[in-house]
């Protein structure tokens, strides 16, 4: 390249710059640095935040879940390698006071517990806790409100817990890593590490875990993990991190994180649409310069080397002020919503700004690749032949390369192929079906415009004349307008779903032990005092011996995850059996069918006893359809067949059960009954009042645990809401960019129409009733084409319900009309704004 | 003895319509010297256009052959016309053809800059002073008039000292006061350059101020006037 060629395009891209030719082309550019590094630097910040917020569920980054206390060099190794740590031991233990006792989930914390999150303490049961950093001291203990009811005791009594007296010095309520499954949990115990020895609940047979947490740099922790691995047992180690959590955080978290995901690609994709518009008007209005050049003699090489630098030269520009640009939003974003989200300020994440500036560079070269390649094609004779343009006709060219571009980009961005084919995909098929249907609406649209040339037969002529451009046009039109659907609706669902997971009311304690005999009383007690019981369901306890008459051994259980399998594994504690002829809401059966309903042929007294079982339940404990479970319920041994296996949604705050019996095999058993209701934190006092003619009636309170699933689900919703916004905007400002580019090449029309003496009420009337058009077909495309996306982003990615959305088929249609025609209201009212002459003289 | 700077041999142009094959031009053969000025008159749609976008390498003849000083042009593929052009030929339009993101100064730089020339802002320079508008080499196209954009584009068409200057229509565009001073501007700068010109035109007047008149129509070629006996315009019927 000769230093003239090199000269030559940077002064056409001075002047071109300063006289605002390229200020369409540069826009698209910094639009879709901007939104895509403003979009995924706030959402890395955002799942940043997140993530450490729900690292408190797990009261570390990382946890390494073990059944035998771990070699010391390993703690010592993490340490080495900038990790923190802690530790506790936990262990089911019978505690003892009053001459009452119970089973406990003891816990014994060392120092630096917990890593994430916090305890919270108080003075009362069943009062607010508030937040501490200390331990238990020596020969004290913190115990659950529950406890305090069961064993009959206060604040400053003793308990003994193994071979060791505890003082009751405070109430626990509420420790990070409680887990999240409600119903049935064991009241906490909390001690200090150091008096663990001292209890002797450690030995053999005894049932003891371990855990160790970390917390440090993802990447320390990555490659500390990628050293520990080799050496740990899956017998015996468990390597846990937030995703594991059954609790739904991880969940929400993980579906926010898709929908950002979503989000950015759907930005890229906007942003890389409204660089092919650019390009094109790019192209088509360089073609005169290319004659020209050609003409004076300038090799082909050259043209393209000027050419090429140019569209360097843009978008280094465009990417600079993209990258500035989009940082500010997003501070401009997080500053807004400060207090609201905690989003750190201090992170910075590098690979957004690599992926802005990648998509950037993709963008502007791929998009421009055809239009480019069209431009060189541009014959010199086009000096003496004005009407000439350019050579080139092959659109396969253009669709491989945006094509390829936007594929790419997807891929590279989202690292998930799924995710990135499917969205994919579906836009080719949208994009052919958009294609012929536009071709099909120009051509019944022009037999309606037909008549006396008014306004309206002007737009239909306009429409019919450029059909392949206004096609493209309606196409990137209707892109746009499904593009901000999807990511409104998606975001709508969501949120919706998530509300619904946790509504109003949701109950937030939880009744259990309650006698046949009480049951009654109890409900109506309940509702003089204006607290409205939920379902009462019965419940007998009873231990699981035996798989296929094959004795299971030690314990694992749902409410508490912290156990590890090991071999053919039993609950080691009595299960809750319920017994119902219907299936609970929010449960479905996965596999085999629901109680009763497989022997339609035996008599009923002839086949064995059903049981349905809790999906994980069968994972871990290895069980399938057709096992016999045999269970030991009040010395009477009880054999069932498994029938069917059931989804059982946790996160619903209901009692849920691993195991639902048919009827007639619990008849003779005389049960209990558990049962929830919601009281609101104000009448929070009223607890004793309520509880106090009950008093072997067990209360469990997990107020503060859904208070913390809500304060993470308000917290992404809300994020989710910005990340709509700044989407939105995105596709705001494409739909300009492309009016913009349609303007420029209606202005020699509305030149000749003046020229002729055309009113401007009559051009305005007529572009504004094109753009209306134009706007009501794109906008009914993309309510089409956005329930078939939807459908397939909800069932394949989002792992939700599909929904439809007919609202959006009204809705569509008449914002694309009035967003569309207003836009070419206001390019014309400018270019009209112009006297004929100054048009004229522009189009030169 | 003067050199031949263009000959024709029989050249003609078919395209390629809706309705079949249509001859635009008919076999044309002709000569012009070096320093020659040739006007090629004719009514709309008579093929001058078409004529000199042959001559100039604009686009191909369909038969027949075209020597710019002594080259044959059908042999060359576009790049090499495009070189050729570059090294011996200016060109000046109706429409003047400035490149709108480009000064006065710039446009006229451009040939020179193509060709490789290293003084290309000093003859540009040199020749905007001889064209009167050395204090406009600042403005862009659209901030000069017809008459000085044309006149920018003379000066373009002459920096890199053509043998062959081809002018299409070039007062066309132009009130009576400035087509004659482009007229005269453009005589004077080819006699005194001792270039070659191609002036196609409707102006009788303009193409009076040329040595030969060719008079083209419906594709033929016949000369009307010469002021040089020793040429021959051979034209083949048909």
């Amino acid at each position: 390249m000769t230093n003239h060629t090199f000269s030559l395009a940077w002064r056409l891209f001075r002047h071109e710059t300063k006289r605002g030719e390229l200020t369409i082309i540069l826009l698209a550019i910094i639009l879709s640095v901007a939104s895509v590094l403003s979009l995924s630097l706030f959402s890395e910040r955002l799942k940043s935040a997140l993530t450490e917020k729900s690292a408190e569920f797990i009261a570390a980054d990382r946890v390494l879940q073990s059944n035998k206390p771990v070699d010391f060099a390993w703690i010592e190794k993490a340490q080495e390698m900038g990790l923190n740590t802690a530790h506790q031991t936990y262990a089911r233990s019978m505690v003892f006071a009053n001459e009452q006792m119970d089973l406990v989930d003891l816990r014994a914390a060392g120092t630096g517990y917990p890593l994430k999150g916090t305890v919270k303490v108080a003075n009362e049961p069943f009062t607010q806790g508030v937040a501490i950093t200390q331990l238990p001291e020596s020969g004290e203990t913190w115990i659950e409100s529950q406890l305090f009811q069961t064993l009959g005791i206060n604040i400053g009594d003793n308990i003994e817990v193994g071979d060791k007296i505890f003082k009751v010095s405070k109430v626990l309520t509420e420790v990070p890593d409680a887990g999240f499954s409600v119903f049935g949990g064991d009241p906490k115990v909390l001690i200090s590490k150091e008096d663990l020895a001292a209890t002797k609940v450690e030995g053999p047979g005894s049932r003891v875990g371990y855990s160790y947490f970390f917390t440090g740099d993802a990447a320390d922790l990555d490659d500390y993990y990628d050293w520990l691995e080799p050496q740990l047992d899956r017998e015996l180690h468990d390597w846990d991190s937030i995703e594991d959590d059954e609790s739904g955080i991880g969940r929400a978290v993980g579906r926010a994180g898709q929908y950002f995901l979503l989000a950015s690609l759907l930005a890229i994709v906007l942003a890389a649409v409204s660089i092919a518009v650019a390009a094109q008007r790019y192209s088509m209005r360089h073609y005169d310069p290319v004659a020209i050049m050609k003409t004076l003699g300038a090799p082909k090489q050259m043209v393209q080397q000027i050419y090429l630098l140019q569209i360097l030269f843009i978008t280094a520009l465009g990417i600079t002020i993209g990258a500035i640009l989009g940082f500010l939003i997003q501070q401009l974003v997080v500053a807004a919503i400060a207090g609201k989200v905690d989003v750190s300020m201090d992170v910075w994440h590098w690979r957004p700004l690599i992926i802005a500036i990648f998509t950037g560079t993709v963008c502007a070269l791929l998009f421009s690749l055809y239009p480019l390649m069209k431009l060189f094609s541009v014959s010199p004779l086009r000096v003496l032949r004005r009407d000439l343009g350019a050579n080139l006709s092959s659109r396969l060219i253009q669709f491989v390369a945006s094509g390829g571009a936007i594929f790419l980009l997807m891929w590279a961005y989202s690292q998930n192929i799924k995710v990135s084919a499917i969205l994919f995909v579906t836009g080719i098929v949208l994009v052919v079906s958009l294609l012929a249907v536009t071709y099909g609406l120009i051509w019944v649209g022009r037999k309606f415009g037909q008549g006396k040339m008014g306004a309206w037969q002007l737009a239909w002529a306009r429409i019919h004349r450029r059909a392949m451009d206004n096609s493209v046009q309606l196409i990137s039109f209707a892109v746009t307008i499904m593009l901000l659907l999807i990511v409104l609706v998606m975001r709508n669902d969501m949120v919706q779903q998530w509300q619904n997971q946790l509504p109003q009311g949701t109950p937030n304690y939880f009744l259990v032990n309650i006698s046949q005999a009480q049951q009654p009383n109890l409900q109506q007690h309940f509702v003089s005092n204006q607290v409205v019981v939920d379902k009462f369901y019965p419940v007998v306890r009873g231990r699981f011996v035996a798989v296929n008459d094959e004795k299971v051994r030690t314990a694992v259980s749902k409410e508490d995850p912290n156990e590890q399998s090991n071999g053919r594994d039993g609950l080691g504690r009595e299960a809750n059996l319920t017994w119902s002829n219907t299936l609970q809401k929010g449960s479905e059966v996965v596999q085999g069918k629901w109680l009763g309903v497989n022997n339609d042929n035996d008599t009923v007294a002839e086949r064995p006893y059903e049981v349905s079982i809790e999906e994980g339940i069968a994972e871990r404990m290895r069980l399938s359809l057709g096992d016999k479970l045999t269970f030991n319920i009040g010395s009477e041994i009880v054999d069932l067949n498994v029938t069917s296996i059931r989804k059982v949604n946790w996160q619903s705050m209901q009692p849920n059960f691993f195991f639902v019996i048919e009827p007639r095999a619990l008849k003779s058993f005389i049960p209990t009954y558990i049962s929830s209701f919601n009281l609101p934190s104000e009448r929070k006092a009223d607890i004793t009042q309520l509880m106090q003619p009950f008093a072997n009636v067990t209360l469990i309170d997990v107020d503060a645990r859904i208070n913390q699933l809500r304060n993470i689900v308000d917290q992404v919703s809300m994020a989710v809401e910005f990340i709509l916004i700044l989407v939105l905007a995105a596709g705001a400002l494409v739909l300009i960019a492309q009016v913009q580019a349609s303007m420029d090449e209606r202005q020699q029309e509305l030149a000749i129409l003046r020229t002729l003496g055309a009113k401007g009420r009559l051009i305005r009337a007529s572009v504004v009733f094109e753009f209306i058009i134009i706007g009501v077909v794109a906008g009914a495309m993309a309510a089409a084409a956005n329930e078939l996306s939807l459908y397939m982003l909800q069932t394949q990615i989002f792992q939700m319900p599909a929904s439809w959305h007919l609202e959006y088929w009204i809705i569509a249609p008449i914002a694309g009309a009035l967003v569309v025609g207003i836009l070419g209201a206001l390019g014309c009212w400018r270019l009209l704004s112009l006297n004929t002459s100054q048009l004229l003289r522009q189009m030169v | 003895m003067t050199p031949t700077m263009i000959k024709t041999n029989g050249i003609s142009k078919t395209v390629t319509t809706t309705q079949g094959q249509l001859q635009i031009l008919k076999p044309i053969s002709f000569e012009v010297k070096a320093g020659e000025s040739v006007a090629i008159v004719g009514a709309s749609g008579s093929g001058k256009s078409t004529l000199l976008s042959l001559l100039a390498g604009l686009d191909e003849v369909s038969e027949g052959e075209i020597y710019i000083d002594g080259q044959a042009m059908q042999n060359m593929d576009e790049e090499q016309r495009a070189q050729l052009r570059g090294a011996k030929v200016g060109f000046i339009f109706q429409s003047f053809m400035l490149v709108q993101s480009l000064t006065a100064l710039e446009n006229i730089m451009l040939p020179a800059e193509i060709a490789g020339h290293s003084d290309a802002k000093k003859r540009a320079l040199d020749i905007l002073e001889l064209v009167g508008l050395d204090h406009r080499g600042d403005h862009y196209p659209n901030q000069l008039s017809g008459g000085e954009q044309q006149r920018v584009a003379i000066a373009r068409a002459f920096i890199s000292q053509p043998k062959i200057l081809f002018a299409d229509e070039p007062t066309g565009n132009l009130d009576a006061a400035n087509s004659e001073k482009i007229e005269r501007l453009l005589f004077e700068l080819n006699q005194n350059s001792n270039t070659t010109l191609i002036l196609v035109t409707h102006d009788s007047v303009l193409a009076g101020k040329c040595e030969r008149q060719l008079h083209m129509q419906a594709g033929e070629l016949t000369e009307v006037s010469s002021s040089s006996v020793s040429e021959t315009i051979a034209q083949k019927a048909g």
